[in-house]
C-alpha cells in the first residue's frame, strides 16, 4: 500500500465549473488525479467563490464532483479586513513590519475556523495534507497543524509576501513540497536556505486535435495575429503587449492583429482597438484553435509560477514570446526550446519579425514546444511525479 | 523513486543561440539609431518598472526620455474627413490653429527648453557618476594590486 493513502487537499476555493484561479485549478486537477489513482481524497475548501469579497456564497456541506468528495466550510466572517489590508499595503510597499503584524496579517487573511477544526478532529484519518498557495491563512494554518503530514504547493513568486518571517518559518517547517517549475524550487531554496527537498510536478495538459485555420475562418481574420489568454490586468502585463503591438504596427507597417481570450478590460491605445479581437471566455476547443492559428502566444507577466497557458499554446503547436523578467516563463521557453523572450520593445520587435518572416524557425520552436509538453506534462508523467511527491519521506 | 527520475527537462531548439542573434541585431540597430523613435519611448513606458534593476537600465531610460522629451510644436497637415463642406472646415480649423499657435508656441517652446535641460542635466550627471565610479574602481584595483604585491 502507498505511504500516502488518505489525503486531504485544502484549498481556498473550489470551482464547480471552469476556472477560479491558476493555483486553485492546479490543486483541483491534482486532487482529481490522485483520486483516480485509487487513493482516498477529501477536498476541503471554503464556501467562497469571489476572491475580492470572500463572501460565503455556496452552502456548506459535502458534495461529490466526479471523482472528488468536496467539503465546503464557511470563511470566518469576523475577519478584520481593515487591519489585513492596512498591513498588506505596508508589505506591498516593502516597508519593514514586526512579527506581530505579520501574524495579524495572516490571522485576518482568508481563514476558516470550521475547516481547521475539521482537520484537527480528523488528523489521524489523513496521511497527507496537501495545501496551497502559501500566502492564504487557510493554507498556512492547515500546513502547521501537523507539518510532518504536510505537502505544500506554494505557487511561490518573488514578491513581498515571500520575504516575511512567517513565510520563511512555514517553508522551513514543512518537509514536502510540490513545485510547479525548477525556478520556483530554486527561489524557495535561495530565500529560505532549504535543503534539496520537494519535487517539480506541474500540471498535466490534455492534448486535443485542432484545426489551426478554424478560428481565423470563424472570425473572418485574414491577417496574421498574436494571442494572449487569461486575465487582462497590469500584473499580467497586458498593457505592455498592447503598447508594443501599437508601436510594432506603426513602425513596421505590418497589419498584425491580436486576439484575447479570457476576462477583464483591455487597456489599449484607441488607435489599436480595430486591430484587437476580444472573444472573452471560450471553450477549451476554441481557445486551442485560436492558439494554433496564431503567429505566437505572447505573455508579458513577470510573476508566474507555471504558466499553464504557455504549455497549452505549445501543445497547440504555437511558439511563445515572453517577458525576459519572468524567470519561470523564460526558463520554460529555454527548457522546451519552444519560445523566445524580450527585455524591451526592440527585442519584441526583432523577435516578432523573425517569427513572422522565418517560418522554419517558427516551426522548429513550435515542434520543440509541443514535444516538451507531450513528454513532460502529459498526465501520466505528472501523475508519476505527483505520487512520488506524496509518498516522499519527511 | 530517485529524484533524478522525475526532473523536468527536454532538449529542443537552442533558444539561447536564437536570442543571442536577436540581441546582437538589436544592439547593431540601436547603434544605427533605428530605435531612436518617440513611438518606442511611448511603448516602453509600461515596461520600465520591470527593467529598473537591470544594468544599463538608466542609459536605456535616458535615451527613451530624450526621445519623449520634445513635444512637436510645428505646423501640421490639417485635413477634414467629411467630404461635405471640407474646404470650409479646413479653413476654419487652420484659422483656429493660427490663433492658438500665437499663444501655445511660446508656452510649448519654453516647455521643450525645460524638458531638454532636464534630460541634458540627467545625462551629464549620469556620465559624471559613471566616470567617477570607473576612476574609483581603477583606484581600488591599483590599491589591491599594491597590497597583494606587498
Amino acid at each position: 500500500m502507498a505511504k500516502a493513502q488518505r489525503i486531504a487537499f485544502v484549498c481556498p476555493r473550489f470551482a464547480e465549473h471552469g476556472t477560479v484561479g491558476g493555483a486553485e485549478t492546479l490543486l483541483k486537477a491534482l486532487a482529481e488525479r490522485v483520486a483516480r489513482s485509487g487513493r482516498e481524497v477529501n477536498f476541503l475548501t471554503t464556501c467562497a467563490t469571489n476572491h475580492f469579497t470572500w463572501e460565503n456564497t455556496v452552502p456548506p456541506g459535502t458534495r461529490t464532483y466526479g471523482p472528488l468528495r468536496v467539503t465546503f466550510f464557511p470563511v470566518n466572517e469576523d475577519r478584520d479586513v481593515g487591519a489585513f489590508l492596512s498591513i498588506q499595503h505596508r508589505i506591498d510597499k516593502r516597508q519593514p513590519i514586526s512579527r506581530a503584524d505579520e501574524e495579524t496579517w495572516m490571522a485576518h487573511s482568508v481563514n476558516s475556523r470550521a475547516l481547521i477544526q475539521h482537520l484537527r478532529d480528523h488528523l489521524d484519518q489523513y496521511d497527507r495534507i496537501v495545501t496551497g498557495p502559501y500566502l492564504f491563512g487557510i493554507s498556512y494554518f492547515a500546513s502547521l497543524l501537523d507539518p510532518s503530514k504536510t505537502v505544500l504547493v506554494p505557487c511561490l513568486h518573488d514578491e513581498p509576501f515571500a520575504y516575511l518571517t512567517i513565510t520563511r518559518d512555514l517553508f522551513r517547517a514543512v518537509p514536502r513540497f510540490i513545485f510547479n517549475t525548477e525556478p520556483e524550487k530554486t527561489l524557495a531554496r535561495r530565500l529560505y536556505d532549504l535543503p534539496d527537498r520537494g519535487l517539480v510536478v506541474g500540471m498535466g495538459i490534455e492534448d486535443m486535435p485542432v484545426d489551426p485555420a478554424a478560428f481565423a475562418r470563424r472570425h473572418h481574420l485574414d491577417q496574421p495575429y498574436i494571442i494572449y489568454s487569461g486575465r487582462r490586468e497590469t500584473l499580467k502585463g497586458t498593457p505592455i503587449l498592447t503598447a508594443y503591438l501599437q508601436a510594432f504596427r506603426e513602425r513596421t507597417g505590418r497589419d498584425v492583429r491580436m486576439v484575447f481570450t479570457g476576462s477583464g478590460d483591455i487597456e489599449a491605445p484607441d488607435a489599436l482597438r480595430p486591430a484587437l479581437l476580444d472573444v472573452g471566455f471560450v471553450s477549451e476547443q476554441e481557445k486551442r484553435e485560436a492558439m494554433a492559428g496564431a503567429v505566437c502566444f505572447v505573455h508579458a507577466s513577470v510573476n508566474e509560477s507555471l504558466g499553464i497557458v504557455l504549455l497549452e499554446a505549445w501543445l497547440a503547436g504555437t511558439p511563445s514570446l515572453v517577458h525576459a523578467k519572468s524567470v519561470v516563463l523564460r526558463d520554460q521557453c529555454r527548457r522546451a526550446g519552444g519560445g523566445l523572450w524580450f527585455r524591451h520593445y526592440p527585442d519584441f520587435e526583432e523577435a516578432l519579425l523573425r517569427l513572422l518572416d522565418d517560418p522554419g524557425l517558427r516551426q522548429r520552436l513550435a515542434e520543440s514546444g509541443r514535444r516538451f509538453v507531450l513528454e513532460q506534462y502529459s498526465w501520466s508523467a505528472v501523475e508519476r511525479r505527483l505520487l512520488a511527491a506524496l509518498d516522499a519521506d519527511a | 523513486m530517485d529524484q533524478a527520475d522525475v526532473q523536468i527537462f527536454a532538449p529542443g531548439v537552442d533558444t539561447d543561440a536564437v536570442m543571442r542573434d536577436i540581441q546582437s541585431t538589436v544592439a547593431r540597430k540601436s547603434e544605427e539609431g533605428v530605435y531612436a523613435d518617440a513611438r518606442v519611448a511611448r511603448a516602453e513606458r509600461t515596461n520600465l518598472i520591470h527593467l529598473r534593476d537591470d544594468e544599463g537600465f538608466l542609459a536605456f531610460y535616458l535615451s527613451a526620455l530624450r526621445e519623449a522629451a520634445f513635444v512637436d510644436i510645428n505646423d501640421f497637415d490639417i485635413r477634414e474627413r467629411r467630404a461635405r463642406f471640407a474646404p470650409l472646415l479646413v479653413r476654419l480649423k487652420k484659422t483656429i490653429w493660427n490663433l492658438l499657435k500665437f499663444y501655445t508656441f511660446r508656452m510649448w517652446s519654453q516647455q521643450n527648453t525645460v524638458n531638454g535641460l532636464f534630460v541634458t542635466g540627467l545625462e551629464t550627471m549620469h556620465e559624471q557618476y559613471q566616470d567617477r565610479i570607473k576612476k574609483l574602481e581603477a583606484r581600488i584595483a591599483e590599491l589591491e594590486a599594491r597590497a597583494s604585491g606587498r
